[in-house]
This record gives structure tokens, C-alpha cells and sequence, in this order.
């Protein structure tokens, strides 16, 4: 039995949830381990397929891990979501992975880094934000540029206005669409806030994700700041049901997104059919 | 060279049966599939190809994958075992032969095997039936398939005179055809016969290419127009390998099993919050038309389509990939 689990890759292990953050009204983010630590160590921007049993399975990505346990913080959009946020700690959760390629640590090495995150999106960029962090050395400049639709929907609150502005040589800078009676920020959508405060391209590699709109149009924005297709990196989504490229309905032509990606350049995305 | 007449038939597929279950084509309820010999009716290996090809038999359906029991905020998980059950398939042809190989680069290799497919394929002897009548709607010369002599078989048979013609490939071969004792006669100088012309011709040299260029093209809007998403193609096709993972529950407990999914269906790639990136039939049959004929050809250099005819013959609108693939190569760009 213990032969057949280890080789077959779509059984999970059981793990459970140890703890709950509300992030927003409709975004949570989930602590799981298993018996025995962490499920695994996946690499920043890798992907993990979280399963209630008696409910679903679905892929998710991982936003950051400790030394047991790994983070995903998820919007609620559907039947497994919804059930995931009626959860507490302690529930029993099937969790497979590590999924995907990752963010292109090498070609990062060095470099400076702008991130640019819109709402959830915030979620798979978190990882290798908090993996430079980690790696404080490796990594020149940071620089995050987030907005969400109000304040409440802003995730990660401790780390956007507490943790990551304390950090040596970053910078964090907020947006939201729309802002309420105590909202002091700024006002406006990512796109225009990015070209306002015109980041240079030199040195530079943009990391981006958000609804597709906002990626549409800051992709625009980047290439009116100078950016070259090679130096902005994304992540996709796509529904995934085995996360090993078999089951067949991730693919971007040829590539199966959930083997080949989450992570593209821009300039890889541009070969590809634009179908996403 | 071996040969066997037609009224010894039925005593080789027992002989097979000693040691495995036997596959042959045969008529369940108006439908030519490969079932288990039962030793009932007329064992004629089949007049043509089966309607259905014998995919099922090295991924079925549906199979289940593993048992979960939930107490409260508890579970236990239970891992199902693949089939180990040894089998020969008989009177396989050339074309689902080559299918066959087609979901070997799928399911065993890319960093992951699919160990229910290794079990099934390993368990599994092959014995291939060659061709020699031509069907109406089979194309596999245009994959470089010979209809005479199947791909990975472990034994070759050809139709002959009175009976069946027989040449082991494979040590498993070997095997079988000892197994079978002095069923067998030595052949003498028997040939085996010309292998039948298919039906349709098509011309596959270069469609990959133009296809690349041709993700954008209005002529996908025109095909896909009279589909009516049935899926009755991907049902039908013997190398349609897509699957999807779904739950049976009863209460606190149940299984997941893997089940067949079809690239024709809105539901195949429609995310959580209702984002599709392929929404309509246009896309849909694109991706399957280009999934056969270019993206599998990028990522395992060969063609996902063995020119059985299955797709085209039961297509209730005719969409038929033999005129796609002529279409698109004159297409003006």
C-alpha cells in the first residue's frame, strides 16, 4: 500500500490546516502541514494541489512556507473555496506537489527587482519576495507595487505596511482603486500608478501578476517605461486537475502550463498562443 | 512462419487463457469492441477495425485511484492498487498498435510514469491482426503506418488462406506462440498477403508547420461552425488521452477516480470564478485539431493521430480531420 502511494503522483498525503488568516473579506490564507512537517519545500512560485476530500481538489499557488508548514492564501471563487473558508483549524486536507517551475531565481540573481501585484495576485509574487528577503544578498533593489480594488481587500497587510518596509533596500508602495474615510494612500489602478512612478528599466526584471486586465494593461505600461519582453516575468493560471502535464487542458500549445509554467517571461508568453 | 486454421481459433485463444485473460474483438450489443473471449459465437477477429479502439483496456473509463475516509476534522487515505491481471489483446491493427505508443509518451515518461498505465501496458501482450481489406475511412499510411506489420507487437498475424498466418516479434512472442503447442503448423513458404490500400489518402508532410502559423486564422471559425461539441471524437479516438479526477461520496467516505474528459466540452478548461480561456467551439476545436497534428508533434515528435477513421466515420456533422489537414495546407496566409 505504502509502495503504491509513493508511486502514484496524484494521491495526495493528508496534512491539515493549523491556522487561519482572515486577509480580506474573501481571501484567507491557509497553514498546512502534515504528521510527519511540511508537505514538501517547494521552490518560490511553485504550485500545490490542495484537496477538502469530500468536497474537491484544486490548484492553488503556494504564497510563502516556514520551516513546517506551507502557506496558500485563497480567494474564495467556488465550491472548494467556499468550503475552504468555512474550514477551522484542524481540518483534514489532502495536499500534493510540489507543481510547476518557479520564478527564475538564477536569472534574477543580481538583478533588482520590481514587483507588481493586483488583488490574489499578490499571492504567487509573495513567494520569491519573501525568498529575497531570505536571501537578502542574491537580489539587488526591491520594489513592490500592489493595489486592490479597496483597503479591505488589500492581502497581506502586515507585510505591506509593517514587515517588508523595514527590510534593507526595499520599497513598498500601495494603491487602491478606490479608497474610504481613512484611507490616506493613494488612489488609483496599478497600471497608471506604475507608470507614475516611473520605475527605469535598467538592471531591472519586473515581476507581475494580477487579474488579467491589470496584466494586460501593465504590460502596456512597461513596454511605454522601456522594458524589454525578456526582463518581465508573470505567472498564469489555468484549471489543472493532475499538475503533471497528462491530463490535458493547461496547455498553451505545446507547453502544459502546470509543468512548463506557472512562470513565463514575456518573451516566452509571446511564442506561445495567446490563450489564457 | 507459422499458420492456423480458422476452426483452431477458438482453442488458441484458450490456450492463451491458461495463463491470462484474452482480448478479442467482438459484437456486444451492436457495438464492435475488444471484450474477453467467452467462448460463445463466432470468433472472427473482426470484420474490419472495432468501433471502439482498446484504449479502455490501458486506461479505462474510469478507475478508481484511492479510498478517503473523514472523521470530523480526521482522515485516513486508503491508496487503491493498480490491476496486475495478465492479458493478451488479439487482433489489434496497426493504427491502435501505434496508439499505443502515442500514450506510452504520455502516461511514461516527461519526470512522472503513470503507474496504472505501466501496469496495464507491462501485463499486456500484443497480438496484431494485419489489414487486408481496405476500410472506407482509415488513413494510417499517412502517419507512416504499415497496415501489413504493427508497431510494438509481440506477435504479427496476417489473414490467409483457410486461416491465420503468424510470426513471433518479441521473446514474449515466443512464448505465446509456444504456449500454443502443436495448434501451430509451420507455414512452408507462405507469404503473407499484400497489405490492404486504406480508404483515404492525405498528404501529412508539412501541416505541422503551416498549422503554427495559423493560430489566428478565420479558417477555424469556418470548421468549428457546424460542431456540435459532442465529443463523440474523443471518445472514438485511440490516442484522446485527457482525464479528469472526480469523487464518488457517501457520508463521511468515498474514492477518487480518474475518468475520462473531452477538449470538447466548456467544462474541460473553465477556471473556478468562470474565466475560459477556451469559451467557445472555435477554440475548442482548434485546440483539438492542433493538439493532434502540431503540439504533440513539438513536444513528442510524432503526429497524435494514427489514421484509424473512427473520428471522421462517426462524426454526426462530418468533421473530418483528413479534409482539415488538406484544408489548412492551402489556406492562403
Amino acid at each position: 500500500m505504502a509502495e503504491a502511494a509513493r508511486v502514484n503522483p496524484l494521491v495526495p498525503q493528508v496534512g491539515r490546516i493549523t491556522k487561519i488568516i482572515d486577509e480580506t473579506p474573501d481571501v484567507k490564507t491557509f497553514h498546512v502541514t502534515t504528521e510527519t512537517g511540511k508537505p514538501f519545500t517547494p521552490l518560490p512560485g511553485q504550485l500545490a494541489m490542495l484537496s477538502l476530500l469530500d468536497v474537491g481538489e484544486a490548484m492553488f499557488s503556494i504564497t510563502s512556507q516556514g520551516p513546517d508548514h506551507l502557506e496558500l492564501a485563497i480567494k474564495k471563487v467556488g465550491m472548494l473555496t467556499d468550503a475552504l473558508h468555512e474550514a477551522e483549524p484542524g481540518q483534514s486536507v489532502g495536499i500534493r506537489g510540489p507543481y510547476g517551475n518557479g520564478f527564475p531565481l538564477e536569472m534574477m540573481r543580481g538583478k533588482d527587482l520590481l514587483f507588481i501585484g493586483g488583488g490574489i495576485g499578490l499571492a504567487p509574487v509573495r513567494s520569491l519576495i519573501n525568498y529575497c528577503i531570505e536571501h537578502r544578498k542574491d537580489y539587488g533593489h526591491l520594489w513592490i507595487i500592489y493595489g486592490a480594488r479597496s483597503p479591505a481587500d488589500l492581502c497581506f497587510k502586515d507585510d505591506l505596511f509593517n514587515n517588508w518596509p523595514k527590510v534593507e533596500n526595499c520599497r513598498v508602495d500601495v494603491t487602491v482603486d478606490r479608497g474610504d474615510d481613512t484611507w490616506q494612500g493613494h488612489e488609483g489602478f496599478v497600471p497608471a500608478f506604475v507608470e507614475e512612478l516611473n520605475p527605469a528599466p535598467e538592471g531591472k526584471v519586473a515581476i507581475t501578476c494580477g487579474p488579467p486586465i491589470m496584466i494586460k494593461f501593465v504590460l502596456q505600461s512597461m513596454e511605454k517605461l522601456g522594458f524589454k519582453d525578456e526582463q518581465i516575468v508573470t505567472t498564469l493560471e489555468m484549471r489543472m486537475k493532475c499538475g503533471i502535464g497528462k491530463c490535458g487542458r493547461c496547455n498553451l500549445g505545446s507547453c502544459y502550463v502546470c509543468l512548463d509554467g506557472p512562470v513565463f517571461t514575456l518573451a516566452q508568453l509571446k511564442k506561445l498562443p495567446n490563450e489564457y | 512462419m507459422l499458420k492456423i486454421g480458422q476452426d483452431k481459433l477458438p482453442e488458441l485463444i484458450s490456450a492463451w487463457a491458461g495463463g491470462a485473460r484474452v482480448f478479442v474483438p467482438q459484437e456486444r450489443e451492436g457495438t464492435s469492441i475488444f471484450t474477453p473471449w467467452d467462448g460463445k459465437g463466432k470468433l472472427t477477429l473482426g470484420q474490419g477495425n472495432t468501433l471502439e479502439p482498446p484504449k479502455d483496456l490501458f486506461f479505462p473509463r474510469t478507475e478508481a485511484m484511492y479510498r478517503y475516509q473523514v472523521n470530523g476534522p480526521a482522515a485516513t487515505l486508503e491508496t487503491l492498487p493498480p490491476l496486475e491481471e495478465k492479458r493478451v489483446l488479439v487482433g489489434i491493427r496497426s493504427c491502435d498498435a501505434r496508439s499505443l505508443l502515442i500514450m506510452d509518451d504520455v502516461f511514461l515518461t516527461r519526470g512522472y510514469v503513470d503507474e496504472f498505465y505501466r501496469q496495464r501496458r507491462e501485463n499486456t501482450r500484443i497480438v496484431a491482426l494485419a489489414c487486408n481489406e481496405a476500410q472506407p475511412a482509415c488513413f494510417c499510411t499517412a502517419f507512416g503506418i504499415d497496415p501489413g506489420r504493427a508497431e510494438g507487437a509481440d506477435v504479427q498475424m496476417w489473414p490467409g488462406e483457410g486461416g491465420y498466418l503468424l510470426e513471433a516479434i518479441t521473446d514474449a512472442g515466443k512464448e505465446l506462440l509456444k504456449q500454443a503447442g502443436n495448434l501451430l503448423e509451420e507455414a512452408g513458404n507462405a507469404h503473407p498477403p499484400a497489405a490492404a490500400a486504406p480508404g483515404l489518402q492525405v498528404d501529412t508532410g508539412g501541416v505541422t508547420e503551416k498549422l503554427q502559423r495559423m493560430f489566428e486564422h478565420p479558417y477555424w471559425t469556418a470548421v468549428s461552425r457546424k460542431c456540435l461539441g459532442c465529443g463523440a471524437c474523443t471518445y472514438l479516438c485511440p490516442t484522446c488521452h485527457c482525464f479528469d479526477i472526480q469523487g464518488e461520496n457517501q457520508g463521511d467516505s468515498g474514492y477518487k477516480f480518474r475518468c475520462w474528459d473531452s477538449c470538447m466540452f466548456s467544462e474541460y478548461t473553465r477556471m473556478a470564478g468562470g474565466h475560459n480561456p477556451r469559451p467557445s467551439k472555435k477554440e475548442r476545436l482548434r485546440n483539438r485539431f492542433l493538439h493532434k497534428l502540431q503540439y504533440f508533434p513539438e513536444r513528442y515528435g510524432k503526429f497524435a493521430c494514427v489514421g484509424c477513421g473512427r473520428c471522421l466515420d462517426r462524426c454526426p456533422v462530418n468533421v473530418d480531420i483528413t479534409r482539415v489537414i488538406r484544408e489548412v495546407k492551402e489556406v492562403t496566409l
